[in-house]
């Protein structure tokens, strides 16, 4: 592809830094405010491994404190098996992308990126050829010459990535590195990160809140919630089998109906829900008969005006309104007692029929919902 | 017309003639300041042998007489010395200082910084008592190692401000990135902070440069025969002779000061250093 990092050029051969990162029971105080509240992960030598989570949730403070720029006042962090508490970042050998991407003003992209090798001491002849391959790698060879400050966004932002790992470290630590990217460029950046990633085998923790990017990216997604980590697991796994309802909510569309567990038989809860309808359901632990719940599906596995009901509850609802993204549409359907269900249907043949207002059938599995306690 | 007159007559929609009573104002301000310049420049060149204004004829003889007296030299070697010297000093422990200031949280840390801008509104001559009483026993009165320190004490506020304001322009995400590079703190401070907190240090250059060629009041109190900064030394020398020789030392002091606030002007822009 065009826009690809050159992924076969190897960052002059050996392969870097694969380190194995433990966390363990990490806590973090700000003043009185406990920012991390234990946490505790391991990744694997040469995995990428995803934070994501809402806005104040750790994310930062974690992967600082495996940085080293932040002390964690309880708990222990290991790169390579080695306990770390107490070395500074300069000992460290980790590589850090900043969300501004912390590109030294007064240097050079090539001294930028020289940067790091030079301070450990390494010889000016090598210097050159390992920042040659760099900015090669990264596709701005002839951008050696200019400032910062004459990059664009994307330019800077393969700078930084350039930078951070030109000096093979053990880690590689990147901080939202592409909030401040339109769109487009984000994802064109995610696929080009991804293959350098593959490439060079760094063991690699990307923070983000943006869960698209962290499905694209990781290999693991690591869910914080307020100083916690509530989930972690494969891409599909956090998606397919949320843990909690805040899990299912923050990764994916909100849809979700609530009603009361009226018998659990055999593996399967009956449900009711205010419009009438009985769904059943897998059981859930913690959940018996009597309890509140809320069930959750994905609008993608809600299917609307279905040909083939085969295995599928069929429901007749109200369209609500519909919203149109091209690919797809979301049609909110309002299947009585005013619980809505949205349908996701590609648009295969143009726009949906229905107009809100009108009649709408949608089917689905009642065995993929998923059921939660409900909240207050 | 007061200030505060032409200020509010600003606010008018229609101010213009506000605005030119403003500008009226500024200029008599500026034409106050400057009236010195426009009688001590003149006078340099007189023929008189008083310090008559208007003065009667043209002549360098005042200049010649300045040339050609040993103690002014010897004056003006000693101020740049010291005014260089205490200026490389204070440069060096205002921008450490400053690093510390800002980057560390400690307790005391206002405290301090309160105790480093004392002498800024310190009487000076409070200052230069104090320091006679403390140095007199440790043998640093009339001597060139008392004076350094001394017009240290003027001069660091200065160079300490200018890299404070700087200091808070550099990202601390720069210095961070280093650290992550492999950078220890010293290295970070000369490779990244250092040369990012350029403007400020020349700017605290300058100020301090002036400050020290100018201090009058506590070199007073410290300098001795033999040990004789030039302000000291045209005071003296207008106790015996009132001739325009002062003149002539203030106009090549003014040409000296008006260069090298143009140079640093060009270079930094000393304007953006009280915004
Ligand atoms: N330097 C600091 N001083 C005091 N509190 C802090 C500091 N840094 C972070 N916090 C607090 O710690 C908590 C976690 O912050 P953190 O920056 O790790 O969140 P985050 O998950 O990265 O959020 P975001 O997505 O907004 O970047 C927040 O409540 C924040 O207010
Ligand atoms: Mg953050």
């Amino acid at each position: 592809m065009n826009g690809s990092i050159n992924a076969s050029a190897s960052m002059g051969g050996a392969t870097i830094g694969a380190a194995r990162v433990d966390l363990d029971s990490v806590k973090k105080w700000y003043g009185p405010v406990l920012a991390v509240r234990g946490v505790s992960l391991s990744i694997e030598p040469g995995e990428m491994v995803c934070f994501l989570g809402p806005s104040g949730c750790g994310k930062t403070t974690t992967l600082r404190m495996i940085a080293g720029l932040e002390t964690p006042d309880e708990g222990e962090i290991r790169i390579g098996g080695e306990a770390v508490n107490r070395l500074p970042p300069w000992k460290r050998n980790v590589g850090m992308v900043f969300q501004n991407y912390a590109l030294f003003p007064h240097m050079t992209v090539a001294e930028n990126i020289a940067f790091g090798l030079n301070m450990r001491g390494t010889s000016g002849s090598e210097v050159r050829a390992k920042v040659e391959a760099a900015m090669a790698q990264v596709r701005l060879a002839d951008y050696g010459d200019r400032r910062p400050s004459q990059l664009s966004g994307g330019q800077r932002q393969r700078i930084a990535l350039a930078r951070a790992i030109v000096t093979r470290p053990n880690v590689l630590l990147l901080d939202e590195p592409l909030a401040a990217l339109d769109k487009k460029l984000r994802e064109q950046m995610q696929v080009e990160i991804k293959q350098l990633q593959r490439a060079v085998g760094i063991t690699t923790v990307f923070v983000t809140h943006d869960q698209e990017e962290a499905l694209t990216l990781a290999d693991r997604i690591v869910v914080m919630e307020e100083g916690r980590i509530v989930q972690i697991g494969a891409p599909s796994d956090v998606y397919e089998r949320p843990k909690s309802r805040f899990v299912s909510d923050f990764i994916g569309y909100t849809n979700a109906v609530s009603g009361k567990v009226e018998a659990i038989t055999a593996g399967r809860a009956r449900v009711s829900t205010a419009s009438g309808h009985a769904f059943e359901v897998p059981a859930g632990e913690g959940i018996s008969a009597g309890d509140r719940v809320d069930l959750v599906i994905r609008p993608e596995k809600v299917v609307v005006d279905p040909a083939n009901t085969d295995g599928l509850m069929v429901l007749d609802g109200t369209l609500v309104h519909t919203v149109y993204t091209g690919a797809v549409t979301y049609s909110h359907v309002d299947i009585g007692a005013g619980d809505v269900l949205i349908a996701m249907s590609p648009n295969a043949h143009g726009e949906a029929a229905t107009a809100p207002g009108g009649r709408l059938r949608i089917g689905l599995r009642p065995d993929t919902m998923l059921m939660f306690p409900s909240r207050g | 017309m007061s200030s505060s007159e032409a200020l509010s007559n600003s606010h008018a929609p229609k101010a213009t003639s506000g605005e030119r009573a403003l500008s009226l104002y500024v200029c008599l301000i500026l034409l106050f300041l400057a009236l010195p310049i426009f009688i001590v420049v003149p006078l340099a060149f007189s023929s008189d042998a008083s310090l008559s204004f208007p003065p009667h004829g043209f002549s360098f003889r005042w200049f010649v007489n300045m040339v050609n007296r040993q103690e002014f030299l010897r004056a003006a070697g000693l101020s740049a010395m010291l005014a260089v010297v205490a200026t490389i000093c204070s440069l060096i422990v205002g921008s450490l200082a400053a690093v510390g200031l800002v980057r560390y949280h400690f307790p005391g840390r206002d405290t301090l910084l309160m105790v480093f801008m004392t002498p800024l509104i310190f009487p000076a001559i409070v200052l230069g008592a104090g320091l006679a009483l403390m140095f007199s026993p440790l043998g640093l009165l009339r001597n060139f190692w008392g004076l350094l320190l001394a017009h240290m004490v003027v001069t660091f506020p200065y160079c300490l401000r200018t890299s404070l304001a700087t200091l808070h322009e550099v990202d601390k995400a720069l210095e961070e990135a280093a650290y992550t590079l492999g950078a220890n703190r010293w290295r970070t401070f000369r490779h990244v902070t250092l040369p990012l907190m350029r403007p400020g240090l020349l700017a605290g250059a300058t100020f301090s440069l002036i400050i020290s060629f100018d201090e009058f009041t506590i070199t007073m109190f410290l300098a001795g025969p033999g040990l004789m900064t030039l302000p000291l030394e045209m005071y003296n020398y207008t106790e015996f002779s009132l001739d325009p020789t002062i003149a002539a030392i203030s106009t090549v002091l003014l040409i000296i000061t008006s260069i090298a606030i143009v140079i640093i002007e060009k270079l930094v822009g000393l304007g953006k250093q009280f915004s």
